[in-house]
C-alpha cells in the first residue's frame, strides 16, 4: 500500500488557519529549525494560551493550545454552518483550504472521483454529551433539539465536508483516537490504491471543548499535565500517476504505512511498534539509516514508548519531533500535525527528507508510515 | 487478488446470540423488541427498543475484564469469540499479525458517554470517573476484540453510523484479497441508548410498537443493539485448514450523498448500488435478493425501493427488512444483514420482513417476503448499508461457486 502522494495540505491549529500560519508558528517557536543544515531539531515546547473564553463552565486549566478567536462564519458565512459544532466547522474549514491549497479543481465529472477520510476518538464528544445532558435534565427527556441529532454521529464532520465541498467518493470516519490519522492515512491509501477513488482528502480532528480539556486532565499524568489541544489537518492524497484535476505539485510521497495490535504496554506492546516500523521500512524499499526524524505521539522527556522502539527498529536515532509539545495533546489530530509539521519544517536543501511518524494507543494499538518529502514544496511559494 | 469467504458468523441480537439461535430467529420470523430495560424509559412516549437482555457477557468471553469495557466493547468481543468458534480455526495455527479486527460503529461506547454525563450533571465536570472516561474513545471496540481473541494484526474501528459494518466489511475483504492479512473479523457494534432513542423520536423516526419496513403504514424504526461479526479469510487459506465455507464476499461499493445530512438520496444510492455491482462483477439479473436497509421509515424504504427499482429495472429480487425483528442496530445493523445474507446462501431461505400487513400502492412490484421465510435458491445476496452523513455501503456476498 504505497505510491500516494500529497498534492497540498491545510491545518486549522491554534497557528491559525493555513499552511503559512503553520510555517510561520514553527518558525518564530524554532527559528533554527528551517536553517538547520546539518538536519532537523527538535522544536521547543509551545506555550498555550488563556482558553477561558471557549467554555461557560469551569475548566481544570486556564490555558490549552486552541485557535480561541476561530469563527467559522469568517471562512464558510452563515449559510449552512449555524448548526455546526467545533469539530465540524475545524474540519469543513481545513478540508476547503486543503483543496485550494492543492488546487484540485472539482466540478461534475469528478466529484465522484475524490473522497474523504477523517480520524477521530469518538466524534464531537461536547455534542453527544450535551444531548445527552439533555435528556436527562429537562422535565421530557425528549426535549431534545433534532437538528443537533446528526451532530452526535461520528461521522458528523466528514458528512458535512462532503455536503459543503461535493465530494461523492468514499467517505469514511476512522475511530481509533491517538492511531486516527495514520489509520485513516491507510484507509485512504487503499481507497486509491484499490481504484475507488483517484483522490482522497485525509485527516483528522479534534476539538477544544470542556469536556476534553477535563478528559485530557483526568485521566493524564499528574505528573507531567499536557494542556489540552485541538485542531483539524487535512492533506490530498493522489495516486503516483495523478489525475491534473487532484493537484499538479507533489510534495510528498506516503511509501508504506503499517499497523499492528500488541496489548499490555510492555514488550509485547514494543514488538508491535518495532514490528510496524520493520515491515513499513522494507515496504517502502528504504535504508533505515537515512530516516531524518521520527515523529511521535509522545509528550514528555521521559517518555519514549514510541522513539525506543522506533529507533531499535531503525538502527540510528535520529531527531525526534513531538507534535504535542507544539500543540497540545490533540489524540487523534497528532499524527497529522505530525506530518503537517514535518512538511511545513522542510529545509531549503535540495534532498528528499525521510520521516517515520509513529502512534500508539493505550490499548495496544501501534502504527507506522514513511513519508519522504521533497524538497523546495515548503510554504514557500504558496 | 485472493478471493475471500465467509467462514464463522458470531451474532449476538436481541432475536438470538450464536449462529444457530439467531438462524432460528430469522426462520421463525422472531420478534426482538420488548419495554427498554437499559435506561429509565418511563419520560418517553415510546418506550420500546430491540436490547439484548439475555447478553451474559462473563459467559461469552473468556479474556477480557468485562468491568474494564464498554457494552459496545463487550457486544464486539463477544460476537467475534462466537465467529470464531463458528469457524472452527484454530487461533494457533495463523501467525498473530496475519489476522486482524474492523468494527464499524455508530456512537461506540454510548452507555459510557451517558453514564460520564449523568457523573457531569450531578457533580460536575471534575466529577467525571476518569476510569470510566479511558472506556469512552471508540476505537476500544476493536481493541476490545483484538484483545479478546490475542490478535496482533489490525484493529479497526469505523464510525461511518448506520452503514459502518458494510464499510468495515469492505475494507476487510480489501485486506485480504491485497495479502495484507489471511484472517479478518469484520462486522459492527452499538448499544441501545438514550440519546439516540430521544433523537429518533424528537425527528419523528421513531415507532411505538412495532417496526414494519415496506407497508403502507409503516410509522418508522426502533432502536436495537448487539454485536454482528464475520470471520472472513482467504479463500486458499479457508481450504487449506478444511473449513466450512458459508459464502464469498464479492466485493463492495460505497459513496457519499453529499447532498442531506439525515435524507436519503435517491440518485446516490442507485449509484452506490451500480459501484458495488461493478467491484463485485455482479449484473443486476444476478442478484436473488436483498437484504434491505429497510429502516421501516417512510422517507427511507420508499427512497431505498425506488433507487432498488432504479436499478433492476423490472426484475427486482425479493427485498426484506430484518429490522423487522430486531430493530435498528445502528452500527451494526449491516452485520446483521451481512450474516442473515451469509445464512440465506448457505441455507436456501429468505428472512421475512415481519409486522407487515398492506402493500404499499407507491412500492408496487417490491416483494418484501412478508412475514413468513421463504425457501429459495440464493447465490448471490445484495445487504445494503445507508447512514446519516450520506454514508452508503453494500456488500455483495454470493454462493462459492
Amino acid at each position: 500500500m504505497s505510491g500516494v502522494v500529497i498534492t497540498g495540505w491545510s491545518t486549522v491549529s491554534p497557528a491559525g488557519v493555513g499552511r503559512t500560519a503553520l510555517a510561520e508558528r514553527l518558525a518564530a517557536v524554532a527559528p533554527g529549525v528551517r536553517a538547520g543544515a546539518s538536519g532537523p531539531v527538535e522544536p521547543p515546547r509551545a506555550e498555550p494560551v488563556d482558553v477561558a473564553a471557549l467554555s461557560d463552565e469551569p475548566l481544570p486549566t486556564p490555558t490549552g493550545h486552541a485557535l480561541v478567536d476561530f469563527d467559522v462564519r469568517s471562512h464558510l458565512g452563515r449559510k449552512g454552518t449555524s448548526f455546526y459544532d467545533r469539530a465540524t466547522a475545524l474540519s469543513v474549514v481545513a478540508c476547503g483550504d486543503a483543496l485550494r491549497d492543492a488546487g484540485v479543481d472539482l466540478d461534475d465529472t469528478n466529484r465522484a472521483r475524490l473522497g474523504l477520510v477523517l480520524g477521530t476518538s469518538l466524534g464531537s464528544f461536547r455534542s453527544t454529551s450535551d444531548y445527552t445532558r439533555e435528556t436527562l435534565v429537562q422535565d421530557k427527556p425528549y426535549l431534545v433539539n433534532p437538528v443537533l441529532f446528526p451532530n452526535t454521529v461520528m461521522n458528523c464532520a466528514a458528512g458535512q465536508a462532503a455536503i459543503r465541498h461535493g465530494l461523492r467518493g468514499v467517505n469514511a470516519t476512522v475511530a481509533t483516537g491517538s492511531l486516527a490519522f495514520l489509520d485513516a492515512l491507510r484507509y485512504g491509501s487503499n481507497a486509491i490504491a484499490r481504484g475507488y477513488v483517484d483522490a482522497m482528502l485525509v485527516g483528522a480532528v479534534e476539538e477544544f471543548s470542556p469536556h476534553r480539556a477535563w478528559t485530557t486532565w483526568l485521566t493524564g499524568r499528574p505528573d507531567q499535565p499536557v494542556p489540552t489541544g485541538e485542531a483539524a489537518v487535512v492533506f490530498v492524497l493522489t495516486r503516483a500517476e495523478q489525475p491534473a484535476w487532484a493537484g499538479v505539485r507533489r510534495e510528498a510521497e506516503v511509501l508504506a504505512l503499517a499497523t499492528a495490535y500488541g496489548p499490555g504496554g510492555g514488550p509485547a506492546a514494543d514488538r508491535a511498534l518495532t514490528g510496524c516500523v520493520v515491515r513499513a521500512v522494507r515496504r517502502a524499499g528504504v535504508d533505515p539509516a537515512e530516516v531524518d526524524c521520527v515523529l511521535t505521539g509522545e509528550t514528555g522527556e521521559d517518555d519514549t514508548d514510541e522513539f525506543d522502539p522506533a529507533c531499535a527498529a531503525l538502527g540510528q536515532v535520529p531527531t525526534r519531533i513531538r507534535a504535542s509539545r507544539l500543540f497540545g495533546r490533540c489524540d487523534a489530530a497528532t499524527g497529522g500535525l505530525a506530518l503537517a509539521t514535518f512538511l511545513a519544517s522542510a529545509p531549503a536543501g535540495d534532498t528528499p527528507r525521510l520521516a517515520l511518524i509513529t502512534s500508539r494507543s493505550p490499548e495496544g494499538g501501534t502504527a507506522a508510515a514513511i513519508v519522504r518529502g521533497w524538497p523546495g514544496a515548503g510554504a514557500s511559494d504558496r | 487478488m485472493n478471493r475471500v469467504v465467509v467462514t464463522g458468523l458470531g451474532p449476538v441480537s436481541s432475536i438470538g446470540i450464536g449462529v444457530s439461535a439467531f438462524t432460528d430467529g430469522l426462520r421463525e420470523g422472531r420478534s426482538g423488541i420488548s419495554p427498554i430495560r437499559s435506561f429509565d424509559a418511563s419520560g418517553f412516549p415510546h418506550r420500546n427498543a430491540g436490547e439484548v437482555p439475555g447478553f451474559r457477557p462473563e459467559a461469552l468471553l473468556d479474556r477480557i475484564d468485562v468491568a474494564c469495557w464498554g457494552r459496545s466493547a463487550q457486544f464486539a468481543a463477544a460476537a467475534a469469540r462466537l465467529a470464531l468458534a463458528d469457524s472452527g480455526l484454530d487461533p494457533a495455527a495463523v501467525a498473530p499479525e496475519r489476522a486482524g479486527v474492523v468494527v464499524g460503529t455508530t456512537s461506540g461506547e454510548s452507555v459510557v458517554v451517558e453514564a460520564v454525563t449523568a457523573q457531569q450533571v450531578e457533580s460536575g465536570f471534575g466529577g467525571m470517573d476518569p476510569d470510566l472516561l479511558r472506556q469512552v474513545p471508540a476505537g476500544r471496540l476493536a481493541h476490545a476484540v483484538s484483545t479478546e481473541l490475542d490478535l496482533a494484526g489490525e484493529s479497526l474501528t469505523l464510525a461511518t453510523a448506520c452503514s459502518a459494518s458494510n464499510y468495515a466489511i469492505g475494507y476487510a475483504y480489501d485486506m485480504l484479497a491485497t495479502g495484507e492479512a489471511e484472517v479478518m473479523f469484520a462486522g459492527g457494534a452499538d448499544s441501545v441508548c438514550r440519546w439516540a432513542h430521544a433523537g429518533f423520536y424528537r425527528l419523528g423516526a421513531l415507532t411505538a410498537d412495532a417496526c414494519s419496513p415496506f407497508d403502507r403504514d409503516r410509522s418508522g424504526i426502533l432502536t436495537g443493539e448487539g454485536g454482528a461479526i464475520l470471520m472472513l479469510e482467504t479463500l486458499d487459506h479457508a481450504r487449506a485448514r478444511g473449513a466450512r465455507v458459508y459464502a464469498e464476499v464479492l466485493g463492495y461499493g460505497v459513496n457519499c450523498d453529499a447532498n442531506h445530512p439525515v435524507a436519503p438520496d435517491r440518485g446516490s444510492i442507485a449509484a452506490c448500488m451500480r459501484a458495488a455491482h461493478r467491484n463485485a462483477s455482479v449484473k443486476p439479473a444476478d442478484v436473488d435478493y436483498i437484504c434491505a436497509h429497510g429502516t421501516g421509515t417512510p422517507a427511507n424504504d420508499s427512497v431505498e425501493a425506488q433507487a432498488i427499482f432504479d436499478v433492476f429495472g423490472d426484475r427486482v429480487p425479493p427485498v426484506s427488512s430484518i429490522k423487522s425483528m430486531m430493530g435498528h442496530t445502528m452500527g451494526a445493523a449491516s452485520g446483521f444483514g451481512a450474516i442473515a445474507g451469509t445464512l440465506a446462501i448457505a441455507h436456501g431461505f429468505l428472512p421475512p420482513t415481519i409486522n407487515w400487513a398492506n402493500p404499499d400502492p407507491a412500492l408496487s412490484g417490491l416483494d418484501p417476503v412478508p412475514n413468513t421465510a421463504r425457501q429459495a435458491r440464493v447465490r448471490v445476496v445484495q445487504n445494503n448499508g445507508f447512514a446519516f452523513g450520506g454514508n452508503n455501503a453494500i456488500v455483495l456476498i454470493g454462493a462459492v461457486e
